[in-house]
């Protein structure tokens, strides 16, 4: 009977290229492991869907581990997906599988150390939004994810843009995996306090509201304390201490289940489970930012998200000792208003030298190589930093700010197997990230980089490359791809 | 129907006096036979009968048989149509045109549980009149998608001439729109912001069932307060009706999976499931497609604008597995009556016509939990099909007859509309 009606429309089941690498035959683990290993169907595309190795053997190169020595010819050894031992000399266990990086430079996975881009919009329009989560608005389908895998990028942390007083809670995923839980290495981090002024704001109105939702919150928790101490008398017992004793025992009382959606991170960060992300974007917000984090109480588990400009308040950031994360834009150019004269300084130099540990950021609306952290990085060097601090800004750095330097950020046993297997050093230009594991899951080979491929067959052969256009994925434009696509699915539907 | 408003009766009553249907076919005794060229089943065997006879009693089909070995009952009335194809009533699952446009749905608040679609359904329109001669036999009506949550749909069979002849199940399913449209709510709305507000809202919701099943079981000393706003949640939260979901694109269409078929366990239908949602059919795979299920459309194609390539999306569905598949066509967007020519539009973008004729039968009667009476053509089922000069999915093919509970309800013969 089919047959009949597909020769009667001249179409058959399998008429059209299957693109998507999955059958109804391939069983629903097996696709999921697949998702793993190859993320979306699409350019990054892995034929098999084969489970990956447990045991495996990365040998031959040479292995920039961050934290100690670089080791030359070099083995790592990966077991569910951990590095379980590091050296020159290692013996393998005869199940595992060896894959050979001789010639090859292996360094740890790059750390995206703070990014709205794998989200449908920066921010909501509500500036106070602690009771909101990014896991509701990840799209692991982001462009942007494939090609932070593509470069070398094995963490993001997804949080909330700059325009809010308080943000959503973030999290850390990884580039891979066909849901939000598949991709997500640690659930809850921290939240974005935003001191510098989101759109429409000014000074005063931004500290304003920043402090009026945690002195709302204080008013609150008083009221709950109260109720909690009443609740905990007998019914004959008499209220025999002042209200600030009452509170401070009903305080002791309270339990999570006792906050509110608004009220629950909030108390979190204060109580430093959540760590706290303050926005300056000025040199004259850092001053702010510290003291209102201090006035909290919640110094220690704070972290200064700095704009291009903020460095010249390196007397307030010294005086802090706290890490930061830089703009992607590592020069800060200014001209002289009297004489006209252009002075340059290197950011990164100026905090490296007040003591201050940073991370990097890859700036993905620079036409030129600023979108590679490694990249990044090499200008570090390039301007005298230490070859080992330039490292440490994209991988260890990041990955403490993030409270997970015992799962990220170098080549080391007991941490997640995230490597990246370059071509020839990291720091050289002309080298190519060839290979990324992922937990122990070989993520990306450029050979099977369908797009990027494709790119390349262009130019080799003479072809023109057409210029794609700004990234789709990229930034806080209403030209974002998916709200035109979404706007005209709208349009079309009742 | 208890809730009917005064309004709608009142609407009704003038409308059987302005469009009295075609008369029953059956005589006196319910008894009617039709002798067809070719019967599309959709059993569990896909049997597919030449030459046969499906005979109907009371609105019911009584058998189906090889017309060479079955006499049929002298008593019976008999329609004759012995070129034509015979299959199953056509089932749209996506239907805004219960009345008026300017009652698609009310923007109250953000998500608005308490609302139905059967306060606004209007017998015997041209819509309705048109649905039929597009061989339509039952419809879910349900509300827009300009909040998160727009209210409770309601099945209904294109028969006349009142509403309560129309009303299968009321609530027949619950509307959410995860994302894509709701976001224009006000001032404007993010995803982490109605999908938070969604899920406390569902959760409340639950929370009320659990109270009143509690109750229920014993488990509480007093009774619980009634509360229409959450009432009609008992039944989707009993799996007794579907949540129907505006969604589409790949992270939207995966928050739906997470949040309503896993996290809060209702039996969720992907009512859009366009662009490149297909990608998460590994996750309904994963969920279950007792779980869920897509019914695709009113788009039957996705330009890739990154790959420069073309993408059926019924194919692709399919080809990640997803085999309990439908098309829908969000009318008025598509119009009811081009149910056919959707299915049809699935197939040139690489689709199986066998297979996309059950999506807009078998597939959407499952999928709204209606299996067990309409979608097939089955002895004991609804005799609910229509009859055509050939293929349906094939848009040269022409709709002659159209029968609900037995009932002739268009008539090519007497009023051909297309």
């Amino acid at each position: 009977m089919i047959a009949v009606l597909n020769d009667l429309f001249g179409c058959h089941k399998e008429c059209r290229s299957v693109y998507f690498p999955v059958t109804q035959e391939t069983g629903c683990m097996k696709v999921l492991l697949a998702g793993l290993a190859a993320f979306l169907a699409g350019s990054i595309a892995v034929e098999s869907a084969a489970a990956p190795p447990d045991k495996l053997a990365l040998t031959g190169g040479r292995i920039i581990t961050v934290t100690g020595d670089d080791i030359e010819e070099g083995t790592v050894l990966i077991k569910h997906g951990r590095i379980v031992e590091v050296g020159a000399d290692v013996d393998l266990p005869y199940d595992a599988m060896e894959i050979d990086t001789t010639g090859m430079v292996l360094m740890p996975g790059m750390i995206d150390p703070q990014s709205p881009r794998g989200l449908d919009r920066p921010n909501e329009n509500v500036p106070v939004v602690p009771f909101l989560n990014v896991y509701d608005a990840i799209d692991p389908s982001r462009l942007f994810f494939e090609n932070s895998l593509r470069d070398g990028i094995t963490s993001v942390h997804v949080m909330q843009g700059n325009n809010t007083v308080v943000s959503a809670l973030s999290r850390v995923v990884r580039p891979i995996g066909l849901s939000v839980d598949e991709m997500t290495v640690e659930p809850e981090v921290g939240l974005k306090l935003a001191v510098t002024p989101r759109s429409g704001a000014d000074r005063i109105s931004q500290m304003f509201e920043l402090r009026e939702a945690f002195a709302k919150l204080e008013h609150e928790l008083n009221r709950l304390a109260e109720e909690k101490y009443e609740e905990s008398l007998e019914e004959d017992e008499n209220i025999d201490v002042g209200p600030g004793e009452a509170r401070q025992q009903g305080r002791e009382l309270l339990r999570d289940s006792d906050f509110s959606d608004k009220q629950r991170n909030l108390v979190r960060l204060l109580r430093g489970d959540l760590s706290a992300w303050f926005y300056a974007g000025r040199a004259t917000d850092v001053g702010p930012a510290v003291e209102f984090s201090r006035h909290l109480g919640i110094l220690d588990s704070s972290i200064l998200v700095l704009g291009n400009e903020a460095h010249r308040a390196v007397t307030e950031l010294e005086d802090a000792q706290r890490p930061v994360v830089l703009d992607p834009s590592l020069y800060h150019r200014s001209r002289d208003p009297m004489t006209g004269e252009i002075e340059e300084v290197f950011v990164p130099r100026i905090i490296h030298d007040a003591g201050l540990e940073f991370a990097l950021q890859p700036n993905p609306s620079a036409s030129m190589a600023e979108r590679y952290l490694n990249y990044q990085a090499a200008i570090c060097v390039r301007e005298g930093l230490p070859r080992e601090v330039a490292f440490k800004a994209i991988t260890y750095y990041p990955a403490k700010m993030l409270g997970l330097e015992d799962d990220l950020g170098a080549i080391e046993p007991g941490k997640r197997a995230n490597i990246v297997v370059f071509s020839g050093d990291p720091l050289d230009f002309d080298s190519w990230v060839e290979q990324v594991f992922i937990d122990g899951v070989l993520a990306y080979e450029r050979d099977r980089d369908h797009r990027l491929q494709k790119l390349l067959r262009l130019e080799r052969e003479g072809h023109e490359v057409i210029d794609p256009g700004p990234d789709p994925d990229e930034g806080d434009t209403k030209t974002d791809r998916e709200s035109g696509e979404q706007a005209s699915d709208a349009g079309a539907d009742a | 129907m208890r809730t009917l408003t005064v309004f709608c009766v009142a609407v009704s009553m003038l409308l059987i006096v302005s469009a009295m249907s075609p008369a029953n076919a059956a005589g006196d005794n319910g008894l009617v036979a039709f002798r067809v060229g070719k019967v599309i089943t959709f059993d569990s065997d896909d049997r597919v009968i030449n030459n046969a006879v499906v005979l109907v009693r009371d609105g019911r089909i009584e058998a189906i048989e090889r017309a060479r070995d079955f006499d049929i009952p002298d008593e019976a009335k008999v329609v004759e149509k012995p070129q034509a194809w015979l299959t199953p009533g056509l089932v749209e699952l996506h239907n805004h045109t219960a009345g008026s446009l300017g009652d698609l749905n009310d923007l109250v608040y953000l998500t608005n549980p308490g609302l139905r679609t059967l306060e606004t359904v209007v017998p015997e329109t041209e819509n309705v009149k048109r649905a039929r001669a597009g061989g339509v036999t039952t419809a879910l009506l349900i509300p827009g998608s300009g909040t998160n949550l727009t209210g409770f749909g309601t099945i209904v069979k294109f028969d006349g001439p009142g509403v309560d002849d129309m009303v299968v199940r009321s609530p027949g399913s619950l509307k959410i729109a995860q994302a894509g449209n709701p976001e224009r709510y006000w001032y404007g709305v993010g995803r982490t912001m109605m999908n938070y507000n969604t899920r406390r809202t569902m959760e409340q919701a639950l929370e009320y069932h659990q109270r009143w099943q509690a109750w229920e079981d014993g488990e509480l000393d007093e009774r619980p307060l009634f509360d229409p706003i959450y009432d009609d949640f008992r039944g989707l939260y009993e799996r007794e009706y579907i949540a129907s979901v505006h969604t589409q694109m790949y992270q939207v269409v995966m928050t739906t999976i997470d949040m309503l078929a896993e996290h809060l366990d209702v039996h969720t239908v992907i009512a859009h499931g366009t662009f490149d949602a297909w990608k998460v059919a590994p996750l309904v795979l994963e969920a279950g497609m007792d779980q869920v299920q897509a019914v695709v459309g009113p788009r039957q194609f996705h330009l890739d604008n990154t790959q420069r390539k073309i993408h059926g999306v019924a194919a692709r569905w399919w080809q990640g597995g997803v085999t309990e598949l439908g098309i829908n066509t969000d009318a008025p967007v598509v119009p009811q009556e081009e149910l056919t020519y959707q299915a049809a539009m699935a197939c040139w973008y690489g689709w199986t016509p066998y297979e996309a004729l059950r999506g807009i039968t078998k597939v959407p009667a499952e999928a709204m939990l209606m299996g067990n009476q309409i979608g097939t053509i089955e002895v004991g089922k609804d005799a609910d099909f229509s009859i055509w000069t050939g293929d349906p999915i094939d848009p040269r093919s022409a709709n002659l007859m159209t029968v609900i509970n037995g009932r002739i309800v268009y008539d090519a013969d007497d009023e051909r509309l297309f």
